[in-house]
């Protein structure tokens, strides 16, 4: 395998006086979908949070352990988390789009990380992260008008389109595709297969269909533990752990 | 459990009692509401109905010969020395004129000239003096000029005077009401609408008629801007810093706490604090509108404080989230994003603060608001400073006048009062408009 581009060692988060994760290790490697897969509650959501320092914002959230990415502690102190979720962009569970256009939407990422020189070079940032986000076609002529007064699935493109803006290395996706239809979700399946060609994306999905399609990677947490990580087509065709057949199969979860 | 089959064109017991629970409660809140309306328009008609006529006022229209003999003596129309003749001086000279312009007309009366006199506002003097000194060249010709008419005749044509009463009433006669009416049909006096009640400053006891709402209107207006300048920056840059900066903890709770019991402090109490910090400790002059809007700012503070945390509360955490996970800062997250979501909620928490600190009295009564000013208060002036000149506010200026023995000024009060609701109305009404313009954005 080659150089993990995240590792995690030994991660525990709490919440107050509850444990929700303990000692979970997981080795990301660099352009593969990697896919987290486990029952509500389990943790999955937390520990992604975690990646990318979003649970700071909780007051009560303490997080031990160590992560890396590209071998840098991301709890280092002299780790801004502003740097680091440049770097590690985040499409979360709910389209949230600002209330804004469609255009200010994608450009607020580069705005404030002072990517774009001028208005043309903006225009060529949102365009290509509107092109990547399988977007552009639908809004191209209403970049203008607000983001919120798309459909469900296109929100959510929106979202990622504002996410990649940004050329963050990683991705991390929180169940993106719960609040969408079929149709859609079919588009940001697809959309995330492309988007392996730049990005190490990190998924937490609830359909094991989707992290089968989609994912190269799949790690089965349960009850705030990694029970079982590895290659995707063996974790769904010959799982070592009885509970990871058990909730694939169904019969847990 | 046996299955009933019932027919659903029959009403069982319960669904019966249920839906007779129902009516009962539909008709306790038609109750209600009704109790609530009927109080909200006897109000409003009450103050309407007294109140109105303040905005009316009668006067009269006299021809008064200016004598040279009498105003001005040396002949040199020089104001300095023509100031010399005061008020009292005058006086005569608007009673013969009345007198002469009865006999021109033709109206005979039984009253002595010093009580015709009398049926003319004291306030009427000082006007003529005031118009004859800034243009001294009016001395030896005829002034014709609107004067105010004494209370109780002006009472008479808005009603709250009559014969009756009249006869009762050491200060009129029916006599006097018998000539006002004469004057009154042939067009010398006339009651029409009265900005002086807007923009005059207050009368003395003896002068309602000449009593006005300016300086009042002036205090107001300049504790309102104090208030706006200090209450809404404070109070907002601290609802952010607590709401969205401070980790919850025991202290965070303290403050809010307190923060919420602040608001329930009776608004005496902040007069007291003050009058013992603004005035006796800092020095600040007392009745001046920058001590009222000083103590007014720590009254709104809480109210401003508590409704931006809500509108602040109010925002989705989820745009919040993207705003972080698109690597904006917390401030560029609150500033860009948050804020500008809950400026509705904190204009119109805003509004309703200053609405409450317009209608509020009893600390203003505490820093000596309360005082009889006549003079227009500047906005600043080098002894004085910034809103230091003594004034008076809209609601004290009601208190005031509820407190004085004419009947006049019961009047004035309810036209004080119809002013003040009509300035909540409208701030009341731009808060909603305000609301939404920012909430229509999107």
């Amino acid at each position: 395998m080659t150089h993990p581009k995240i590792s995690a060692q030994n991660v525990d988060v709490r919440y107050g006086d509850t444990v929700a994760i303990k000692d979970v290790s997981v080795d990301i490697a660099p352009n593969t979908v990697t896919a987290f897969i486990g029952p509500s509650g389990c943790g999955k959501s937390t520990f992604l949070r975690c990646l990318n320092r979003m649970n700071d914002t909780i007051d009560i959230c303490q997080v031990t352990g160590d992560i890396r990415i590209d071998g840098e502690d991301i709890f280092d102190r002299n780790v801004d988390p502003v740097q680091l979720r440049a770097k590690v962009g985040m499409v979360f569970q709910k389209p949230n789009p600002f209330p804004k256009s469609i255009f200010d939407n994608v450009a607020y990422g580069p705005k404030i990380h002072g990517l774009a020189r001028n208005k043309v070079d903006m225009a060529k940032i949102v365009e290509n992260a509107l092109r990547k986000a399988a977007l552009w076609s639908e809004v191209k002529d209403r970049l203008h008008s607000p983001g919120t007064g798309l459909s469900g699935g296109q929100q959510q493109r929106l979202c990622i389109a504002r996410a990649i803006a940004t050329a963050p290395e990683v991705l991390l996706m929180d169940e993106p595709c719960s609040a969408l239809d079929p149709i859609a979700t079919g588009q940001i399946e697809e959309l995330i297969n492309d988007l392996r060609q730049n990005f190490c994306v990190v998924i937490v999905t609830h359909s094991m269909q989707q992290a089968a399609r989609i994912s190269q990677k799949t790690a089965f947490f349960h009850l705030g533990s990694l029970v079982e990580y590895g290659d995707t087509d063996q974790i769904f065709t010959m799982p070592n752990d009885p509970r990871t057949e058990s909730y694939i199969t169904g019969r847990i979860g | 459990m046996t299955l009933r089959t019932q027919s659903l064109l029959v009403r069982d017991d319960r669904t019966r009692r249920r839906n007779a629970a129902e009516r009962r409660f539909r008709t306790y809140g038609r109750c209600a509401v009704g109790i609530v309306a009927l109080a909200l328009t006897v109000l409003l008609v009450t103050v309407v109905t007294n109140g109105a006529s303040a905005f009316r006022q009668t006067f009269i229209t006299l021809n008064i010969p200016l004598p040279e003999a009498k105003l001005d003596k040396t002949g040199t129309r020089n104001p300095a020395v023509m100031a010399k003749v005061t008020t009292l001086g005058y006086a005569p000279v608007l009673r013969d004129a009345l007198v002469q312009q009865l006999a021109d007309l033709g109206i005979k009366t039984a009253l002595s000239d010093k009580e015709t006199g009398k049926m003319i506002s004291k306030e009427a003097v000082a006007t003529v003096r005031d118009q004859v000194l800034a243009n001294p060249d009016l001395v030896g010709t005829i002034l014709t000029i609107d004067l105010l008419v004494e209370g109780r005749i002006d009472g008479y044509f808005k009603g709250r005077v009559t014969m009756e009463s009249a006869a009762l009433d050491g200060n009129t006669s029916p006599d006097a009401l018998q000539i006002a009416q004469s004057l009154a049909d042939l067009g010398v006096i006339k009651t029409r609408f009265n900005w002086r009640f807007l923009t005059a400053p207050d009368a003395s006891d003896q002068r309602p008629e000449a009593a006005g709402l300016g300086v009042a209107i002036l205090g107001s207006l300049y504790m309102m801007t104090v208030v706006l300048v200090l209450a809404l920056p404070i109070g907002v840059a601290a609802s952010i810093y607590l709401e969205e900066f401070t980790p919850k903890n025991r202290l965070s709770d303290l403050i809010e706490v307190n923060i919420s019991n602040l608001a329930a402090v009776p608004s005496i109490v902040f007069g007291i604090l003050g009058l013992a910090i603004f005035i006796n400790f800092a020095g600040f002059k007392q009745s001046s509108p920058l001590v009222g809007g000083l103590v007014l700012t720590l009254m709104t503070l809480p109210t401003i404080i508590i409704s931006t945390r809500a509108a602040l509360k109010a925002v989705p955490m989820s745009i919040r989230d993207a705003a972080l996970g698109v690597g904006a800062s917390k401030m560029q997250s609150v500033f860009h994003h948050v804020l500008p979501l809950a400026a509705p909620g904190i204009l119109t928490g805003t509004i309703i603060g200053l609405a409450q600190a317009l209608g509020e009295t009893a600390p203003l009564l505490l820093i000596g608001m309360v005082a009889f000013v006549r003079e227009y208060p500047a906005v600043y002036n080098d002894t004085a400073g910034l809103f230091g000149e003594a004034a008076t506010a809209l609601p004290v200026q009601v208190f005031n006048w509820t407190q004085r023995a004419d009947p006049g000024f019961a009047e004035r009060a309810s036209g004080a009062i119809i002013t003040l609701l009509v300035f909540l109305a409208i701030m009341n009404i731009a808060a909603v408009l305000l609301r939404r313009r920012f909430e229509r954005r999107w």
